[in-house]
């Protein structure tokens, strides 16, 4: 400082330090502001729950869901446990309703086409509009709509001949085969119910009943009583035959890997050996058996005909079964065929009446033909119509670019939308009059006889959005147009609708004055109470009926397939995340591990390994797929679940106009389609084409959460055998003596290694608290309860419902493709799948184990002493506790997990565009970046009941009060979750079952709080350790 | 930079100046500091709570109706406030009370300023103290001895954890963390 300061350096001194005093700023003083309610709310206590009863309105199977509010926001459905179909569960896509109700990319309001674009409009200018085009239009309207309730359909109807036109319904995946199949052989028009429940032997061709067919929540309730060991110690057996695995394929065991179109010959085959073997009679199609012999049949389908006639005697001998058809993956052009043939397989094997129920089966809201469509089409195309409305439909994307959808659709000179939010038939629309969400809205469903349920309204609608119900534009619309429908709001309409139901029904009239109270009954119940019981409707043994000959000519040998040449079959089929597409827009479940392959956001074309040897290809390679009708670009997935001249793609992405999370993702296999009809069912054609398979030299980095299919020999999901299982106490008492000799002879030598106490349990009620483990100087950890889960992994059918209803409950982010992909996954539960016996090219056992995985609650937990701020620790009830505001973000603790349950949020995930955040569940923390966090056994279930409990006169909790998120929605009901200290508890009896098992407790003595029952298979297991 | 020492002196001096203030604006931002919160508190509408709860004698829940029921204690909707004050055009501040009925014939939410909060990741419920017998003075302080709450009581704990832990270690309440945690 010699030389002195000049003015300038001071200066410059002086604005620098002044700009880091400045930082002081960056603390905001802006204080909270506390609303009150204006006038509140009846059913409202601030801080309680109101809930609802409702219908989830998101595919045709109508499943009864509880809907919890919070301050008049939905943030998460339930299933009803009083509803006939859910019973209690949900699946992934009810959940994902609300990210449907609060998706950001709704139409603000109605929109109206002018110049390249859209604008908004009033509900007045947009309805007058329409009402002189319908007018103008003179009888030539159009409706097209998806899968409705009962009233709004007939609303649908009593509009459209009141103006003149015509009504299409149009469902992308569409049983049409299955219901011509049945008018066929049973002269009755509906989809049969199956009573998986009952059935002892499962044979599915390829219908995916516990993914997206006709009643997949309620199926896969039914499924797991059916696969559980029974006290006789017999447990139900699933035999899948199919050209590809789906999930619900995975869980069968044994495969039949039958070529695509295959399934009638294999069949009749087994029908026709039933037949001779003098076990059944085949009616009037005997003359038909006789053509397909199991020789025939084994030619045709690439099966031996050994296995096929071994499976026809199980089919007698295993009885009661029950015969599935291919479902919306394997309509082939003689899928009609295919469905006869297995109603002729149960008749022949007397199922029908007992597994098979046709009457009081569904209706046909599931059985909508294509054909239907393609008349409609070549009518717009023709300028024969003058006005087309689409409500709850999407078949610009659904139904293949061969089919001429779009251009017809240009045509027509005034096209109108009811979608709520974009997707590719409103961007060709004129006029965009967004309907309501279901959550929204009023309405009834009518899915099977016998169930009648109501459609209640939640909430308000979302301030965001100005929406209005179709039933109310329909009405509003009438009165324009001069014609009284008889009320004016749909409410009413439909109030007046169901008080002559119940009058039908029960003969009980509004008029007796009790009409209010009935209708508040109906409400919270959801269910119409007077109409008889589903199965009542139901036909039994004595009163079903007998197989009609078919009139038709029908061919039942392979189909016919365009491509000739091509080195692939194409195999098309609904995802189970994503449905037909319509669900794309939704981050839970685009981001949600596709449950066969484990990939996310982006789409894949599933080969075979040997074909992916032949052609070069490893996972992730981009290739070129191209049919005679369309090509598209996809990263390649080698999957050993498909046969290796097959292809297989799911249907649901490559969105063009769905929204933010849609766009951009995934392929659309649409585009690869003919737009082919089947006949006599007029369904569309989805195994219609080969397809040739070119590397493109590209490869992609695949979202996957996959770390390995292989178990690598550690025993982290073992299984064992029925044989084994089957073994009376007195053997299984001395093998679990045997067992815990070794385990103890293991453990000595770890504690030799100065490390911790070693402690073996089989988790007895008084094991706990265990000695060495983490307890702190708790006193309530020697007397309160420990909390407990246990997995039985033998109903567990890896659906993936658990994961999403997680997310909904505990505000768990999503985080993108690319995150994904680094491994950065936040979700706190994961399904892992394993194969361990799969062959493609025989008919043998099958062998896949699903796990689900969730923080463990380790006693002996390796993440708990590493943590330097003491955020991860044991809490004295059992559970590993999570305090975010400790949490510096170190990551040793996940470093440390050796089950990689523990999720760290690299960015603030939970900022997500509005309404969305309306979802979030305020009794959990909403995390910012820089938190660790995981599974936390739903802790904030827990607090609330044992509120309840300490208010209600600190009584005691009763086993079962508390479930965990993934516990209420499994369908399967795997899940158990209760305090292990209580001998009489159900976890406490389950974990002392001879199944039970602690992924990789042996090796590592983590004592997780978890505990597994293995999957019972029917051959030997191999060689793990147990 | 070493030629002129003065230079890096002076980048030392505002990086730590710069630190500890960036630091200390933190803390004020997650803890809720009386003295932050006392700076912007101004409410809509003079309310006295002495008037009410002690010249009235009015229970705490007739206004904060949910204490016994919910996590939440509850504001008083403006209903409740209008209840009265329709009637009642007050003496010693009537233009205070006329802002009542202005905000309820309007039909608008009365936006009071937020005073007595506890920190960010804690769930507090109020039923289970409430039904544990403690008085709303217990932790809001003798709140019927006051006017128009700018600032929290002294001995408001909801800033300092441990205030909670001792009166849980007194009283046998659990300490384990994810009680509140959570």
């Amino acid at each position: 400082m010699t030389n002195g300061i000049k003015r300038r350096d001071f200066l410059r001194v002086v604005g620098v330090s002044g700009a880091g005093a400045g930082l002081a700023g960056c603390a905001t003083g802006e204080a909270e502001k506390l609303l009150p309610y204006v006038i509140p709310p009846d059913d409202i206590t601030p801080g309680v729950a109101t809930w609802y009863t409702t219908v989830c309105g998101e595919c045709p199977a109508g499943c009864g869901v509880h809907a919890r509010t919070r301050e008049g926001r939905a943030v998460k459905l339930e299933g009803n446990p009083a509803h006939p179909i859910s019973k209690g569960a949900l699946c992934q896509r009810g959940h994902a309703s609300l990210q449907g109700l609060y998706n950001p990319d709704r139409y603000p309001g109605p929109m109206l086409k002018e110049g390249g674009g859209f604008r908004a409009a009033t509900w007045d200018e947009a309805e007058s509009l329409l009402a002189e085009r319908i007018q103008g239009a003179a009888g030539n309207v159009l409706l097209i709509n998806g899968h409705t309730g009962p009233t709004l359909s007939a609303l649908f109807d009593s509009f459209v001949a009141g103006v003149g036109g015509s009504r299409v319904e149009h469902e992308a995946l569409s049983e049409a085969p299955l219901r011509e199949a049945v008018r066929i052989a049973f002269g009755q028009d509906v989809l049969p119910h199956y009573a998986f429940a009952e059935a002892r032997l499962i044979v599915s061709f390829g219908a995916d009943f516990l993914e997206t067919w006709l009643s997949p929540v309620e199926y896969g309730k039914d499924f797991a009583r059916a696969a559980v060991v029974d006290a006789a110690g017999s447990k139900g057996r699933f035999v899948a035959v199919m050209p590809r695995l789906s999930l619900t394929g995975l869980n069968a065991d044994e495969w039949l890997p039958i070529k695509p179109g295959a399934e009638a010959a294999v069949a009749l085959a087994m029908a026709g050996h039933i037949v001779t073997s003098g076990l059944g009679d085949a009616g009037p199609y005997a003359g038909l058996l006789q053509d397909f012999t199991p020789a025939v049949a084994a030619r045709l389908s690439g099966i031996s005909a050994e296995a096929i006639e071994e499976l026809a005697e199980q089919f007698v001998s295993e009885g009661p079964s029950v015969a599935v058809g291919p479902g919306v993956a394997g309509q082939h052009r003689n899928a009609t065929a295919a469905n006869l043939a297995t109603l002729i397989l149960n008749s022949v094997a007397g199922n029908v009446g007992r597994t098979v129920h046709v009457q009081g089966g569904w209706t046909g809201q599931k059985a909508r033909p294509y054909s239907d469509m393609q008349e409609a089409i070549q009518r717009m195309a023709s300028g024969r119509v003058g006005v087309v409305m689409v409500h709850g439909a999407n078949p610009a994307y659904t139904l293949p670019t061969a089919s001429g959808f779009g251009d017809a659709f240009g045509r027509v000179p005034f096209k109108v939308s009811f979608a709520s939010a974009p997707d590719e038939t409103a961007a060709l629309a004129d006029l965009i009059l967004p309907d309501l969400h279901y959550l929204e809205s009023w309405g009834d469903s009518n899915p099977r006889s016998g169930i009648h349920a109501i459609q209640h309204p939640v909430m308000r609608p979302v301030t965001m959005f100005d929406g209005k119900q179709a039933g109310d534009v329909m009405l509003s619309l009438s009165a324009r147009l001069g014609r009284d429908l008889g009320s004016a709001t749909f409410h009413d309409h439909l109030r007046t609708a169901w008080g002559q139901l119940r009058s039908d029904v029960s003969g009980a009239s509004d008029a007796d004055g009790a009409g209010d109270a009935w209708w508040r009954d109906v409400l919270r119940s959801g269910v119409l109470p007077e109409a008889s019981a589903p199965a009542a409707a139901q036909d039994d043994a004595s009163t079903s009926p007998s197989l009609r000959s078919s009139g038709s000519a029908l061919t039942f040998g392979l189909p016919e397939i365009d491509g000739d040449g091509m080195d692939f079959t194409l195999l098309v089929y609904p995802s189970s995340r994503l449905y037909d597409g319509r669900f794309a827009n939704r981050p839970w479940l685009i981001e949600l591990p596709d449950p066969v392959t484990k990939l996310a956001w982006h789409g894949w074309v599933e080969m075979h390994p040997d074909a992916g040897d032949r052609l070069g290809v490893r996972n992730g390679d981009v290739v070129t797929v191209t049919s005679p009708h369309g090509s598209l670009e996809a990263p390649v997935y080698l999957y050993k679940g498909i046969r290796p001249e097959a292809v297989a793609i799911s249907m649901g992405g490559g969105h063009t106009n769905m929204g933010r999370f849609a766009d951009g993702h995934g392929v659309n296999p649409m585009v690869l389609l003919p737009a082919a009809v089947e006949q006599p069912s007029g369904a569309l054609v989805q195994v219609a084409t080969r397809v040739t398979v070119e590397p493109t030299g590209e490869w992609k980095r695949m979202a996957t959460i996959e770390g390995s299919d292989d178990q690598l020999g550690r025993p982290i999901a073992p299984a064992v055998e029925l044989a084994a299982l089957s073994a009376v106490a007195g053997s299984a008492h001395a093998e679990e003596g045997g067992e815990a000799e070794v385990h103890h002879d293991e453990l000595k030598e770890l504690n030799l290694g100065g490390g911790f106490v070693p402690v073996p349990t089989e988790g007895r009620p008084e094991d706990f608290p265990l000695p060495g483990s983490r307890y702190g100087e708790y006193e309530e950890a020697l007397s309160g309860p420990r909390w407990a889960m246990a997995i039985d992994l033998d109903k567990c059918t890896g659906c993936s419902a658990c994961v999403t209803a997680c997310q909904a409950e505990n505000n768990v982010p999503w985080v993108g493709e690319e995150m994904v992909a680094m491994g950065r996954s936040m979700a706190w539960i994961r399904l892992e799948r394993y194969y361990e016996t799969i062959d493609a090219t025989q008919a043998g056992p099958l062998d896949v184990r699903m796990l689900p995985m969730m923080r463990q609650h380790c006693g002996n937990a390796p993440c708990e002493p590493v943590c330097p701020v003491f955020a991860a620790y044991h809490t004295p009830e059992g559970l590993n506790a999570q305090v975010y505001n400790r949490c510096v973000g170190t990551r040793y603790c996940a470093n440390n997990c050796p089950y990689k349950v523990r999720v760290f949020n690299w960015y603030t995930y939970t900022d997500v565009p509005a309404p969305m955040n309306w979802q979030y569940n305020p009794d959990v923390t909403v995390r910012v970046d820089g938190i660790m966090e995981k599974c936390t056994m739903c802790v904030q279930r827990v607090r609330d009941v044992q509120n309840q409990a300490a208010l209600g006169g600190d009584r005691s909790i009763a086993d079962g009060e508390i479930v965990t998120a993934c516990q209420q929605t499994c369908p399967a009901e795997a899940i158990t979750f209760g305090n292990i200290r209580d001998p009489e508890s159900r976890v406490a009896q389950l974990v002392a079952s001879e199944r039970t098992y602690r992924v990789l407790d042996e090796l590592i003595n983590t004592q997780p709080g978890v505990s597994y029952l293995k999957k019972v298979t029917f051959h030997a297991v191999g060689s793990e350790a147990e | 930079m070493t030629r002129k020492p003065w230079m890096l002196a002076t980048l030392i001096a505002t990086i730590s100046i710069g630190s500890v203030a960036f630091v200390q604006s933190q803390d004020q931002d997650t803890a809720a500091s009386t003295e932050q919160v006392a700076d912007t508190t101004i409410q809509p509408i003079a309310f006295p709570h002495n008037i009410h709860a002690d010249t009235f004698g009015m229970d705490c829940q007739y206004c904060h109706f949910s204490a016994e029921r919910s996590v939440d204690a509850g504001m008083p909707p403006v209903a409740t406030c209008a209840g009265c004050h329709r009637f009642i055009p007050g003496e010693q501040h009537p233009e205070e009370v006329a802002k009542v009925i202005d905000y309820a014939t309007r039909g608008e939410a009365i936006p009071w300023v937020r005073v007595y909060k506890v920190a960010d990741h804690v769930t507090f419920p109020h039923m289970r103290h409430i039904n544990a017998g403690l008085s709303c003075q217990e932790c809001h302080g003798p709140v019927e001895t006051m006017g128009s709450i700018e600032e929290h009581d002294p001995a408001w704990p909801g800033a300092n954890m441990g205030m909670c832990v001792q009166c849980h270690v007194e009283r046998g309440a659990s300490r384990d963390c994810a009680v509140c945690h959570y």
